[in-house]
């Protein structure tokens, strides 16, 4: 049976990575060079990957504290809360964008945020959204399981000794579940990195990596736009691989 | 010091009801129960970790509302509950910023629990016997009042436990604190205690000082929980009640003629265990099973087999009436 096993993973293994491994193998070396050149391409990968960052901050503050009250406590319409919180993994992301645009461009929220002059068509802040609604379950969920595997023992005893509920999160709660959290915060960015239905309806430009990928094949073929991908695809594998190894190496 | 009156709580299978009781400065209180029989949470709804209802006075003042961070109870789980993203050291300070620093009472609690050597270690590479010394001083060391121990020995290496059990019982005095000891040990419990309680189904059914306790258990519950044996019916002794009575498997004589005993019965043998320093006999006198056991060499001088007709003898004074 292993035999069998080993073939089969083989298979999905070779589908996972050949179509990588021939992206990088098919680009002229002075075609990298010339790409990294480019500020444009440099430019929209540096946003995409600033903005997504700052939708994991966003959540951060916001998907922490409910990850923890998930993990936590138990309460009516706990299981409908984790099922909701799962919907944008399901949806197709054009539709995603769709019911963004809805809502952030007019209407009350529109109107709100309108009178504050934030927009959210053709802006960062658009992008931003966009991002964080497909990629938020990644770090709410994974945050979830990590606060779970913390044994509430563990605050009873941080308050006996001392220190309040808040503190308590703060010094046992957050330190013991940082693994979880990171490995989120990196799937949660990740994610937004390569996202492009969402992005495309809220804001073509400024463009971010996916879309420019996209808008480059569109009009000026394959040529143009492998080099993009592939530089897009190496920046962000050595920051996953980087932030990987710093999360493991410190962990206790 | 400490007092509760009438706590009760039900919190999924458990249900503590209505329970009371009061502990004294100084001392040091074990309360015995069987494994879900509702300690744990009592000793946490003391510390303030659920909501109950009833009172809880320490010091006289009404606490039962208070938060755990304003009780000052040091609390000492099974598994110890060591911070694992902290190592020793600051494990046992976590308590300095709220209660403030005290190098000395933190040496020479270091020194007195044996840990001075492991105070920089990591949490995970410690035994079981180094991590409950360090939530112990850890407790300690947040001045805590009153010490709420739940189960404490029971993940310790049997070779460290008898020097664990000194420790504990010189606690009360060396750092000024009374200590509220949860087991479902009566060994523990009997060499620990002060004073005593039975906890039986959630509920408190017999507390007091641990000798009067263990001389007189209220119901044959209580006695067969607190390691009573050969417990039988008083019309076995001639008495005309529905009461019981236990003899001590130690002061039972086992002879092959009748002795000059108060009581004396015959029986047949039926199981011998040797044990390394003494041999247990169990003999069915009536369909009454007595159990006894005898020195190694007084059992080898009377040679007795399986099966054989013997007497067993015992005095009225020895007897504890249920």
């Amino acid at each position: 049976m292993k035999k069998i096993f080993i073939a089969l993973s083989f298979v999905i293994v070779a589908f996972l990575i050949i179509p990588l491994i021939k992206l990088l193998l098919s680009i002229h070396f002075i075609s990298y060079i010339s790409t990294i050149k480019d500020k444009e391409v440099i430019g929209s990968i540096v946003l995409t990957m600033k903005v997504s960052l700052f939708a994991v901050i966003f959540v951060l503050f916001t998907g922490l504290p409910l990850a923890y009250l998930i993990a936590r406590y138990e309460f009516k319409g706990k299981s409908l809360l984790e099922s909701i919180i799962d919907i944008p993994i399901m949806v197709p992301h054009t539709a995603a964008g769709i019911a963004l645009l809805i809502t952030f461009n007019n209407g009350f929220i529109g109107n709100f945020f309108s009178k504050l002059n934030i927009s959210f068509i053709d802006t960062t802040q658009g992008i931003m959204i966009a991002m964080m609604f497909i990629s938020a379950p990644y770090l709410i969920n994974s945050a979830k399981e990590g606060f779970k595997n913390i044994d509430p023992k563990l605050e009873n005893i941080s308050r006996s000794l001392g220190a309040n509920s808040f503190y308590t999160f703060l010094r046992i709660v957050l330190p013991n579940a940082k693994k979880d959290i990171i490995n989120g915060m990196l799937m949660m960015w990740a994610r937004g990195l390569g996202e492009f239905g969402a992005v495309v309806i809220l804001a073509y430009h400024p463009m971010v990596a996916p879309v420019l990928i996209y808008d480059r094949f569109v009009n000026f073929g394959l040529n143009y736009s492998a080099p993009v991908a592939a530089i897009m695809i190496i920046v962000s594998v050595i920051i996953f691989i980087f932030v990987r190894f710093l999360n493991n190496k410190f962990q206790n | 010091m400490l007092e509760i009156k009438n706590l009760f709580l039900k919190k999924g299978d458990f249900t503590l009801k209505n329970i009371s009781f009061s502990i004294e400065p100084n001392k040091y209180f074990v309360l015995l129960g069987q494994t879900g029989s509702g300690k744990t949470l009592l000793l946490e709804s003391i510390a303030g970790f659920h909501k109950i209802d009833g009172k809880i006075f320490f010091e006289e003042k009404d606490i039962t509302s208070l938060p755990p961070e304003r009780r000052n109870f040091g609390f000492v789980y099974q598994d110890f509950a060591l911070f694992p993203n902290l190592n020793v050291e600051k494990n046992i300070k976590y308590s300095e910023k709220f209660k403030g620093k005290n190098e000395t009472l933190f040496e020479d609690l270091t020194k007195f629990l044996n840990i001075e050597h492991i105070l920089k270690r990591k949490i995970k590479h410690l035994s079981g016997g180094e991590k409950q010394r360090i939530a112990l001083a850890r407790a300690i060391y947040s001045r805590a009042k009153i010490l709420l121990l739940d189960e404490p020995l029971s993940a310790i290496d049997p070779t460290m436990r008898n020097e664990i059990m000194k420790n504990l019982k010189e606690l009360p005095k060396r750092y000024n604190l009374s200590i509220l000891h949860v087991t479902h040990n009566f060994r523990e419990a009997s060499y620990l205690g002060d004073f005593l309680g039975i906890m039986l189904n959630g509920n408190l059914i017999q507390t007091g000082e641990i000798k009067n306790v263990l001389k007189n258990p209220i119901s044959i519950e209580v006695a067969k929980f607190l390691g009573f044996k050969n417990l039988f019916n008083v019309s076995l002794i001639g008495f005309n009640s529905t009461k019981y009575f236990s003899i001590d498997p130690n002061d039972i004589k086992i002879s092959l003629k009748k002795e000059k005993y108060d009581y004396c019965f015959e029986g047949i043998v039926e199981e011998i265990m040797g044990i390394t320093d003494h041999y247990k006999v169990f003999v069915n006198v009536n369909e009454n099973q007595f159990f006894i056991k005898v020195i190694k060499n007084d059992f080898e001088k009377l040679n007795i087999q399986k099966k054989q007709k013997v007497y067993i003898c015992f005095n009225k004074k020895d007897i504890i009436f249920i």
